[in-house]
């Protein structure tokens, strides 16, 4: 193996985990933790999982607290707080040695535990019962002794938790506030040395929001300019929905549930046709049933964005657990040849710019977009930088068939769609075929611009056309959208981490990013060094980015969160590739170190193979 | 200024109905309706499903959408919410709007969005050549029921009323006269409309248009259109099977409802007087 490599190291990553029962409001306390850090100059990155009912069941959100950008939830712990048996029988093999393991004796059996793990007692149920009157409260206990661990600004959080449960009135607030007080009380006895105390770090910048992926989404789709949302709620896309159905009407927008996902579909196809920008955000199950709508929306060229927010599958399947299995389907999933774009994005952040980008593709191709997160990052949340509004850019009508850049937080550029103007006008070609495949669409209440929009093939005027010529034709105008996609790409930087004369190359795509990066550092802590490729457009992917990616590689990695291999099995339809699989199908997101121990090993496989040929 | 009936049609289209058909009335009814109420063509969105009657958006020189099967409906409610200045029109048949897009109508009543939804029943599948539909009369040999069809028939009017939508009307395609009366009325009507037209099939006479016009009668004048209860008797008669308004009432709207929602959205937000930016909303994530 080579020598070792400098890497970037922080002075400070810190993980806790709050782990107890669904209904305990271990999400409530994890989340007022992180807002607090949020405050502070810290990244903080959360990750949460709970099970598909109101109550019962393992429950746990993890926070982790870094001096630099994080990328995943990172996987041993330094701080764990368990509410009950169930809870710490699944979490204690993640503390790290050493780690502080915060513990209610009264519903927590500890059994035999090696000394080496600082172990605090405190009794959260009894408090909760003094302080409340019920046992509902013990997140609050937690909380305050953490507060008090973590030397938190106790008014600021009084101000946290009065902002979160204000709605419940006057007495929830109190008793909140007692068991809150209760908790930091009794950790006054705790000796425990912390590593940082939020209330001494300086404060962040003011422009920071604590964001999770679903939320970054519904924002994003309010900063590109969608005033329509049509939907059926569905875990774990629900917060989307519900994001933007709070929101749009503050924005002059419209938001509506529907009966279901078809319903939904159709009413932003109806709405789009009308003229908006719109959205349907759903997962695994309702991505199925708009299946029949989304071939309409491509055969139509009406622009739509989907959202699915991936679940484990299949049917039911884990509502809550994340799973990157929907590839195929959102790829392949259509009867007849329908072209889509499908982007993925890898993080919090990520969701909220692809999701801008997601509407610029939709408008400026006139093609649905579907955008493939999963419940990792839906549900994650993240430091996030408010976007420089200043730098909202709108793209003139003239300036459209030019290539647009990626939007970032330095430049976001906003697209509407292609109108025909009055020369166009006077003798209308809705579905003129162009260079591009993309022809002007006319809003309705344009004089001279009616048209007809229909699921049978049709000519460039839009009239049934069903002869074998005109259906070539027009099928070969569809999907020339995607080629000349994929042509821009080229226009576009790399998506290309590491090394780029290392013989081992991981791709990826979607919520893996961080853990294949952090797993990256790690290899080159060892000394090992990767190239690594993450695609965020899945369809059309950037063909000749990923062709050179390949060039000299003798090892090809591809990470996915499911058991087939989809992602690699799509590759493999395109590339003359032979790759090795790193999947996981467990509802969990796989963690830097399950990539790593793939790549050590790829790694000393190249090592005896070099050294046996010498 | 006028717009004449033929002003609304697109010429060059020749309808795929066969000869006889009751479908052709409707068209001619629907483009006097459109004439009557001086609508500009440009500002009507005309959607439609599949079937003989789902051909409706192909015809007219409109803003036209031609869905899938059943989705007529909820993609028009969706123009509607977003475009409230618009016209908008669904149109579908028995199989389309009773069978695969029946879950659909029920919704929509609750949310009353101001559009005119036109069910032109001929009681079979025409365009595929005669399959069972959900107004088949039970008996009658289809090609998907051989041995006679075995289900009863549904009965649209009742459902309707007991769903709340809320403007009722049926019409017969014989009497264009009639017909285009009753649409205008419901294209009139702030709220949904349905206008369910008998518009037989002359290749498949699952229901016979002799004993249709024999039967048919027209619901008196005085008819009290505002009382579910009442309207019920009438409209579970066969014979006479009655034409006319059953059930009319005013209630708000989907586009009030929105309003509505719009206004305690910025009442939450001390009051505001005019909409929020996206960086303002952004805000509250801080």
């Amino acid at each position: 193996m080579k020598k070792n490599r400098p890497v970037k190291t922080s002075k400070l990553d810190f993980i806790i985990r709050i782990a107890g029962e669904g209904g305990e409001g271990v999400i409530s306390c994890g989340e007022l933790f992180a807002k607090m850090a949020a405050r502070t100059e810290f990244h903080v990155f959360t990750f949460i999982t709970y099970p598909a009912e109101m109550r019962g069941g393992y429950s746990m959100i993890q926070i982790r607290l870094r001096d630099m950008t994080i990328y995943s939830m990172g996987s041993m712990v330094d701080c764990l707080v368990v509410f009950n048996q169930e809870a710490f029988d699944n979490s204690i093999e993640v503390l790290k040695p050493g780690g502080i393991l915060l513990y209610d004796p009264a519903t927590v059996d500890i059994g035999k535990l090696d000394s080496e793990f600082t172990l605090e007692p405190i009794p959260l149920t009894m408090m909760a019962k003094e302080a409340t009157g019920g046992i509902l409260g013990k997140n609050m206990v937690a909380l305050g002794a953490l507060s008090h661990i973590f030397g938190a600004d106790m008014e600021l959080l009084e101000g946290l938790v009065r902002e979160r449960y204000g709605a419940k009135g006057e007495d929830a607030i109190n008793k909140n506030s007692r068991a809150l007080d209760a908790g930091y009380r009794a950790a006054a006895n705790i000796n425990i040395e912390a590593k940082f105390r939020l209330a001494d770090l300086k404060a962040s910048g003011e422009n920071y929001m604590l964001l999770s992926g679903n939320q970054a989404v519904a924002l994003g789709a309010i900063a590109a300019g969608c005033r329509f949302c049509a939907g059926y709620p569905i875990t774990p896309s629900t917060s989307i929905f519900e994001t933007l159905i709070r929101l749009l009407p503050l924005v002059g927008g419209r938001a509506i549930q529907m009966e279901d996902e078809i319903a939904a579909i159709s009413a932003i196809i109806g709405a789009s046709f009308a003229g908006e920008k719109v959205i349907t955000p759903t997962s695994g199950p309702g991505l199925q049933l708009m299946t029949e709508q989304l071939s309409l929306a491509s055969m139509i060229e009406v622009p739509v964005v989907i959202v699915d927010v991936q679940r484990a599958g299949p049917s039911t399947g884990l509502p809550t657990k994340t799973e990157q299995s929907d590839l195929k389907y959102a790829v392949y999933g259509a009867a007849g040849d329908s072209p889509r774009i499908i982007l993925a994005p890898t993080g919090v952040e990520d969701a909220f710019y692809q999701t801008i980008r997601a509407f610029n593709l939709a408008e400026r191709y006139q093609v649905p977009v579907l955008m493939l997160l999963d419940q990792s990052i839906g549900y994650r949340k993240a430091t996030v930088k408010m976007p420089d509004f200043d730098k909202l850019s709108l793209v003139d009508k003239t300036e459209h068939r030019k290539s647009v850049s990626i939007p970032k937080s330095d430049l976001i550029p906003i697209i509407n769609r292609m109108e025909p103007d009055e020369h166009e006008l006077e003798d209308f070609f809705r579905y003129q075929d162009t260079e591009d495949g993309t022809s002007p669409m006319s809003r309705p209440g344009t004089a001279g611009g009616q048209y007809l929009a229909t699921g049978l093939e049709h000519d460039e005027r839009g009239l049934a056309d069903q002869t074998p010529k005109n259906h070539l034709k027009m099928s070969k105008k569809r999907f020339r959208k995607l080629e000349y996609i994929s042509k821009q790409f080229d226009k576009n930087p790399i998506e290309f981490y590491g090394a780029p004369e290392a013989v081992i190359g991981v791709i990826g795509w979607g919520s893996t990013e961080g853990a294949i990066r952090e797993a990256r550092y790690l290899a080159e802590e060892e000394g090992v060094m990767i190239r690594h490729l993450h695609p965020h457009t899945i369809s059309p992917l950037p063909s000749r980015q990923i062709s050179l990616f390949l060039l000299r590689l003798k090892y090809l990695l591809i990470v996915e969160e499911n058991l087939t291999g989809q992602f690699a099995h799509y590759l493999k339809a395109k590339f003359n590739i032979r790759p090795i699989g790193i999947r996981k199908c467990e509802g969990m997101p796989i963690t830097p170190e399950e990539i790593l121990r793939v790549i050590i090993k790829v790694a000393r496989i190249d090592d005896e193979d070099n050294s046996t040929s010498l | 200024m006028k717009i004449t009936p033929q002003a609304y049609r697109k010429e060059a289209v020749k309808p795929i109905w066969c000869p006889g058909c009751g479908d052709y009335a409707v068209l001619s009814a629907l483009q006097k309706s459109f004439s009557a109420l001086s609508l500009k063509p440009e500002e009507i969105i005309m959607v439609s499903g599949i079937g003989c009657s789902g051909r409706f958006s192909h015809y007219f020189n409109t803003y036209a959408l031609h869905g899938t099967h059943g989705r007529a409906i909820p993609t028009a409610l969706g123009a509607k919410a977003a475009r409230p200045d618009l016209t908008v029109l669904a149109v579908g048949g028995d199989g389309d709007g009773l069978s695969i897009g029946g879950g659909h109508i029920s919704h929509a009543a609750r949310k009353n969005p101001d559009i005119t939804y036109l069910l032109l029943d001929n009681n079979i599948y025409g365009l595929t050549k005669g399959q069972t539909s959900p107004t088949t009369p039970t008996g009658y040999q289809s090609k998907t029921a051989p041995y006679g069809v075995s289900e009863d028939p549904m009965d649209p009017i009742p459902i309707f009323i007991t769903y709340g939508i809320s403007f009722i009307a049926r019409a017969h395609s014989f009497d264009v006269k009639q017909m285009t009366a009753l649409i205008t009325a419901a294209i009139k009507h702030r709220g949904m409309s349905i206008v369910y037209i008998h518009s037989p099939c002359v290749n498949y006479q699952a229901l016979s248009w002799d004993k249709l016009r024999e039967q048919t009668k027209e619901l008196p004048a005085d008819f009290p259109v505002d009382d579910k209860m009442k309207a019920l008797v009438p409209a579970y008669s066969k014979d006479p099977l009655y034409t006319g308004v059953f059930y009319k009432v005013m209630k708000p709207t989907l586009e009030d409802r929105l309003e509505i929602i719009t206004e305690t959205a910025r009442k939450s937000r001390h009051g505001l007087s005019v909409g929020m930016s996206a960086k303002q909303v952004m805000e509250d994530f801080r």
